[in-house]
């Protein structure tokens, strides 16, 4: 026997973050873990046990209820400042490196809305399949990339 | 992870916060750090950098020191 998705397997473990992935992409939000259930034609409990080895290979940050993604960087399962449209669709990324991540990870051009975090001016930039054009904006990171990991939502 | 409209705002946003300021961060090197992240993102073989592959990508970027180490005990 081979080839199947059972329950633990790493292969269910990439389908459902495909799954996740692929929600995301289409729709701008995140999928509840009956849809990614329903996706890969499993069921909940299994989405849910994978959602923890996804989580712990650093791929998903999940709501303190284990079962709503807040994260599948670079989008966001929550709203946040950083919105990214692409297409017809509006997405949430996490961050600002996550903003221009997701017209990397969807490979097309997009439109990036976010705010200097100083003084709120509000920032509008296209990024096309080259990137972004030229700008003196800047990027800052408080936390140093070791601990990234230790409270992802902060970071 | 943050935008900020210039290197003064940033200085004005750590003071406020009594913060360290960290390396700033072009948007030039913000979009090589997007696609080294995310590019594949969506694919099957898609997977996160390694420790070790995270500080090439870094140094690629002119991101070094110990700030961009994620071994760093910083």
């Amino acid at each position: 026997m081979s080839g199947g998705i059972g329950p633990g397997s790493a292969d269910l473990d990439l389908e459902v973050k495909l799954a996740v992935y692929r929600h995301f992409a289409v729709t701008g939000m995140r999928p509840t873990a009956d849809q990614v259930a329903r996706d890969v034609a499993t069921d909940i409990s299994s989405v849910m046990e994978a959602y923890v080895r996804l989580r712990a290979q650093r791929v998903l940050l999940l709501e303190p209820d284990g079962a709503s993604i807040r994260m599948a960087p670079p989008f966001s399962g929550v709203p946040t400042q950083h919105v990214v449209e692409a297409g017809a669709v509006t997405y949430f990324a996490n961050c600002a490196w996550d903003a221009l991540g997701i017209p990397a990870a969807l490979g097309m051009p997009a439109t990036v809305r976010s705010r200097c975090e100083q003084s709120f001016e509000p920032l509008h930039m296209d990024v096309g399949m080259e990137g972004p054009g030229r700008s003196d904006w800047v990027f800052h990171c408080l936390v140093p990339a070791a601990r990234w990991w230790e409270d992802l939502a902060f970071t | 992870m943050l935008f900020f409209r210039s290197e003064a705002r940033v200085n004005e946003w750590c003071r406020d916060r009594q913060s360290p300021v960290r390396p700033l961060v072009t948007i030039d090197q913000l979009w090589g750090l997007a696609l080294a992240w995310y590019a594949t993102r969506l694919k099957p073989e898609s997977r996160r950098p390694r420790a070790g592959e995270m500080v090439e990508i870094f140094a690629g970027l002119g991101l070094t020191g110990e700030f961009w180490d994620p071994e760093s005990r910083l």
